[in-house]
């Protein structure tokens, strides 16, 4: 065996021992099938320092505990150092900014972030009402094989100091989750931004005296922020590649996180066209005569879109009623246009039966979705087949300047 | 002069008069914003640094709906009323659905969903017995 194979077989080992220390949460739910069923389609091969690999329910995700999940892995250092950690099952959320990482999957020491003398805290809460509260602390993060930056992450810990009323009801575990952490890749360069760094009320941050916390203004250096804004090269946007994936589902998915837009020559963009987003991070989507606030959101594990009608995309039933149930899988289409109206461009679709879909072992799938009442969220299942590239705001690339999306 | 006035009295908790409370405005820091006429109801606006609340009046006066959207969601504990408690307890009977990013609890009074995404966090809730006949449910957002 070659010094470099040897090599490599020992980074392998470094990894699996590791994380094999620091996964707690790799006993999660394992409640869908993964040994049979429609394979691991997988994206053409790309490589560089600036590329990650993305599993789909794959080797990369902790746990099969839901379908579309997509995983990466991650470096953390203990900042200036290279005392690091690898942690996988970490989920890639474009719908997010910033790294977060459960503390029962760190065994690297971080930096608090302070305000004064105090910790700084952080509540986020997501769009279904969940959330999570912790520390912010500074991490060096490598992306693939990047240089470290040192960025502020949240160490997701819900027994830290007094949690707000808003997270009451914050994940406790990565089995809560169903996942190690999540990196955080939308366009916003932090995941607050000025409301935050201007009023001390905005229910996101807060410095911690004992158990008591308050809210909190905290500049936007200090804020939890997209790593890969601070890259020094590949730092405008990332490109989100993922392989197309039959109507009947796979076991799971294999692609490519790849880190920068035009920034080296496995990252220039082609044959795609940019759709602006607006300050709060939607572009305009028009479906069954409606216009809608639509976004592109990897976190997202359907397609979420107001029916068109109760025969058309009925509910299913109980326990599965967030989802739909067609009696037949229904080809539709819905047009996607910039905030200013254009470009404008036309996206086909299907969705099929969820309960039908969820019978086979498979755990990936292209045509699933669920009823929302007011927006158009395009999930995971828009990334199948496409190069969707996410350029970072005050950052320009042959695409133009971000906020946007372009595929 | 007489928007003001409106503006004022507009403050209301769900299913109750809309002359009955200031105290969303008082509990949430927030500042008055516009009043909309529309077809068979009226729409307050309230804001915080945060978060943009939209109360949903009905021609007698009764607060049938609240939307907000902003950075968080708000305490709907205070916004809810006299249906934050069969909210809480359907809450509690509503499975967490990991990947999901919306939430619907329905209970026996009242809906409340959340939707959105950083940055941008959106929600409803309203008493489907309260709502004008005529108003589409659709209108609320």
């Amino acid at each position: 065996m070659p010094f470099s194979k040897l090599l490599h077989f020992f980074l392998i080992f470094m990894i699996v021992v590791v994380c094999g220390s620091c996964g707690s949460g790799d006993s999660g739910p394992s409640s869908r099938g993964s040994t049979s069923g429609a394979g691991t389609p997988t994206s053409p091969a790309v490589s560089g320092n600036n590329v990650m690999v993305i599993t789909v329910n794959g080797s990369l995700c902790s746990s099969n505990s839901y379908a579309n999940k997509s995983c990466v892995s991650v470096t953390i250092c203990i900042p200036g150092t290279s005392t690091c950690q690898t942690i996988d099952g970490i989920l890639l959320d474009t719908g997010d900014s910033g790294l977060r990482i459960f503390k029962q999957a760190i065994s690297v020491s971080l930096i608090q972030v302070t305000s004064g003398s105090n910790p700084v805290a952080e509540c986020i809460q997501y769009a279904d009402g969940s959330s999570v509260w912790g520390p912010v602390k500074l991490a060096g993060v490598v992306l693939g094989n990047e240089t470290a930056v040192q960025v502020p992450i949240q160490v997701i810990d819900y027994t830290f100091a007094g949690a707000p009323a808003a997270c009451s009801g914050a994940y406790q575990t990565p089995v809560d989750a169903g996942y190690n952490g999540s990196l955080g890749l939308s366009f916003f360069a932090q995941d607050c931004g000025s409301v935050c760094a201007s009023s001390a009320g905005n229910g996101v941050y807060f410095a911690c005296s004992g158990a008591t916390c308050s809210g909190v203004t905290v500049p936007l250096s200090n804020q939890v922020q997209n790593p890969v804004a601070l890259l020094p090269v590949d730092n405008n946007g990332v490109i989100v590649q993922l392989p197309s994936i039959p109507a009947s589902g796979a076991t799971s998915a294999s692609g490519y996180l790849i880190l920068g837009i035009g920034t080296q020559s496995n990252n220039v963009p082609s044959a795609v066209m940019a759709y602006s987003a607006d300050a709060s991070g939607n572009f305009i989507t028009i479906f069954n005569g409606s216009n809608y606030s639509g976004f592109i959101d990897t976190g997202s594990n359907g397609l979420f879109f107001p029916s068109p009608s109760t025969s058309t995309l009925p509910d299913c039933a109980a326990p599965a009623s967030a989802w739909y149930c067609p009696s037949a899988t229904r080809n539709l289409t819905a047009t996607n246009e910039g905030t200013t109206g254009v470009p404008s461009g036309a996206v086909a679709f299907q969705i099929g039966n969820f309960d039908t879909l969820l019978t086979s072992s498979n755990n990936v799938f292209p045509d699933i979705g669920g009823n929302n009442a007011g927006v158009f969220d395009w999930g995971l299942p828009f990334y199948f087949g496409r190069n969707v590239y996410i350029g970072i705001e005050g950052k320009v690339s042959s695409l133009g300047s971000g906020l946007y999306w372009a595929y | 002069m007489v928007l003001l006035t409106l503006a004022e009295q507009a403050h209301a908790i769900l299913g109750e008069a809309v002359d009955s409370v200031e105290s969303d405005r008082k509990a949430l820091t927030a500042v008055r914003g516009a009043v909309t006429t529309r077809s068979g109801y009226t729409i307050h606006e309230i804001s915080t640094a945060t978060t943009v609340v939209r109360e949903y009046i009905s021609p007698a006066g009764i607060v049938f709906a609240i939307a907000w959207n902003g950075i968080i969601h708000p305490d709907l504990t205070g916004l809810l009323g006299r249906y934050a408690g069969e909210y809480e307890e359907a809450l509690r009977q509503t499975p967490r659905k990991q990947g999901r990013r919306q939430l619907m609890v329905k209970a026996n009074r009242v809906v409340v969903e959340k939707w959105g995404h950083i940055r941008d966090l959106r929600g409803r809730a309203y008493a489907p017995d309260l709502i004008p006949s005529g108003v589409s449910i659709n209108a609320i957002q």
